[in-house]
């Protein structure tokens, strides 16, 4: 019988590199509270907005640190993807990797395009 | 690591210089009119006056957005929210109807790598001169050329990054103080970082910020259908591909009609062989069409061997302009447009914002009469000076003062004390009530806000 490999019921690698962004964009949200609210209050950013629905402190703290931990999950999220997709990962036609275009003087097997126009 | 090199997935592996060959041809003449058109744009409208103002001018101490004769103020937010919605559903309906059409014709990445291109090519020459000089060991020529071209570049750069400080300073006085030597530190800052952006995107990245940057490339999967306009090589007609003399009969050869000269590799700016298929790096520039199509006559072949075509057109099935895509894509931009342009012919241009006093809930005057203390914040965002009349509406119980006269010129700020006194027996805790501002002038500018009178609560 086969027996499962302990590595098996680890993450795969999308579980992984999710668990990489939520961890890094909750930290970068965590350095970045911490530096603007050190700065600025909470409520002084909300403005009027904040006193026309009565927002005590704490909810103002806490949205806008989630604010903040949305931006980082995108930003990171995004980064993820574009360096997962990047260009080369695949041939067009789905045929396997791409080569690099093959480029020579138009003329060499065109004498037709032999003028200085076609050089 | 050398798993990374050897799979070739890096990111950071050298990727060859791309060298692109100049083209003339009509998709050329119309990214040309393109760059033209929105560089022109771009340069000249700072210095053209609308109104008293220079005509697209984003004002940031002053909080406030001129743009030909319109001002915008920063509780006009929401049009520049809709603005950007209104750009990504054009970017999706043109993208869905015709392709990467904004990459090729009107991202400002192509629009300055094309401007910069052509300085290269006015010093260095074409393709096949630029790469003798590169190869070539450094000499008076090399350096004289690539010195030249380096001048050119960062005077074009340096004038950019000084036009898009224009765009948020009034570019005259900025001029006046690039001449007498007094540029504020933070418009020396973003013209220098906008000038060097300009260099490094237009001048050193260039098809590198297409392939590996920008995230559109990687998304416009999702809004390409079977139907959309893409460039694309005629495989059935192409292959097999092989050199020939014109006089020759491609097909008792076993050829196609694709001579496999490779010129629409060599004018590819980013490098690519369409003939491999619609691929990402491509950004739809049609380079390769113009190309292809003067081979095409050279050889006496019909044109359109590449061409704008449907995924669709291409395994001749029927091909679909309208679509219900489509339709949903146009039909809600023309509503939101609509929209934007009606709520800003709509717009009052009045503000006012009533804050009540936070020190304190309410004071307690003799003959049991209740005061609330607001400071207002009155904007007049007309181009005419207003006094206004403020008045509670709807409750005669409730007396209102303000001080001083409300009085504001043209798009002035001002801020007041408003004074609002009811009686004990006017109710009991928080009352909403709402105040109408309006101009005495006619035509009569008003405003409704609603506020909040607080009363002893027992």
């Amino acid at each position: 019988m086969k027996t499962k490999h302990p590595i098996d019921r680890r993450w795969n690698q999308r579980q992984r590199d999710w668990a990489v962004v939520i961890w890094i964009s909750f930290l970068t949200a965590c350095a970045g509270s911490v530096v603007l609210f050190g700065l600025v209050s909470p409520i002084d950013i909300a403005g009027i907005w904040a006193d026309e629905y009565e927002i005590s402190i704490q909810l103002a703290y806490g949205l806008d640190f989630a604010f903040m931990f949305l931006l980082c999950l995108l930003a990171s999220a995004l980064t993820m993807y574009m360096i997962r997709t990047g260009p080369g990962s695949g041939h067009a036609k789905g045929q396997g990797r791409r080569s690099k275009p093959q480029i020579h003087d138009p003329s060499a097997s065109n004498p037709d395009l032999d003028s200085e126009h076609w050089k | 690591m050398s798993q990374t090199e050897t799979s070739g997935d890096s990111l950071y592996r050298k990727d060859p210089k791309v060298y692109p060959r100049d083209v003339t041809g009509r998709f050329a003449s119309l990214r040309r009119l393109s760059m033209f058109v929105l560089l022109g744009i771009y340069y000249i409208f700072p210095w053209i006056n609308w109104a008293g103002h220079q005509s697209v001018l984003f004002d940031l101490p002053a909080r406030k957005f001129y743009i030909f004769g319109l001002t915008f103020w920063p509780q006009d937010f929401i049009f520049l929210a809709l603005l950007l919605i209104i750009a990504g559903l054009s970017l999706f309906f043109v993208t869905a109807v015709a392709g990467r059409l904004w990459c090729g014709y009107a991202c400002p990445q192509t629009v300055w790598t094309e401007a910069f291109l052509w300085m290269e090519r006015l010093v260095e020459g074409d393709r096949n001169k630029r790469m003798k000089l590169d190869a070539a060991p450094w000499g008076r020529n090399k350096i004289l050329r690539k010195s030249l071209k380096q001048f050119l570049w960062i005077s074009f750069a340096l004038w950019t990054g000084f036009t898009f400080v224009g765009f948020f300073t009034p570019i005259r006085d900025l001029g006046q103080s690039i001449v007498t030597f007094q540029l504020g530190a933070w418009e020396t800052f973003w013209l220098l970082f906008y000038s060097f952006a300009t260099y490094g995107n237009a001048g050193i990245l260039r098809e590198q910020v297409c392939k590996y940057m920008c995230p559109y490339a990687r998304f416009q999967g999702a809004m390409f259908d079977k139907d959309t306009l893409v460039i694309a090589y005629d495989e059935a007609r192409g292959e097999k591909r092989g050199g020939r003399r014109k006089s020759d009969v491609p097909a008792e050869r076993g050829l196609g009609d694709c001579i496999d000269c490779t010129l629409c590799v060599q004018v590819c700016p980013t490098g690519i062989d369409i003939r491999e298929g619609l691929q990402m790096e491509c950004i739809a520039c049609a380079a390769c069409i113009d190309v292809c199509d003067q081979v095409m006559d050279k050889m006496e072949y019909p044109r359109g061997l590449i061409r704008y075509t449907t995924e669709n057109a291409l395994k001749s099935k029927k091909s679909k302009v309208i679509r219900p895509r489509i339709i949903i894509y146009a039909l809600v931009l023309f509503a939101l447009i609509g929209g934007v342009l009606w709520s800003i012919n709509d717009r009052v241009l009045l503000r006012a914002d009533l804050l009540r006093d936070r020190n304190a809930l309410y004071r307690e005057l003799p003959n049991n009469i209740i005061e609330n203390v607001y400071t207002l914040k009155l904007i007049n965002m007309d181009a005419k000076t207003h006094r206004y009349t403020i008045e509670i509406v709807d409750n005669e119980d409730m007396t209102l003062s303000i001080s001083p006269e409300p009085v504001l010129e043209p798009e002035q700020v001002g801020s007041f004390i408003v004074h609002i006194q009811a009686p004990v027996s006017a109710g009991r805790g928080s009352m909403e009530l709402k105040v109408r501002f309006s101009t005495l002038e006619e035509p009569v500018i008003e405003r409704v806000v609603n506020a909040r009178f607080l009363m002893p609560f027992n």
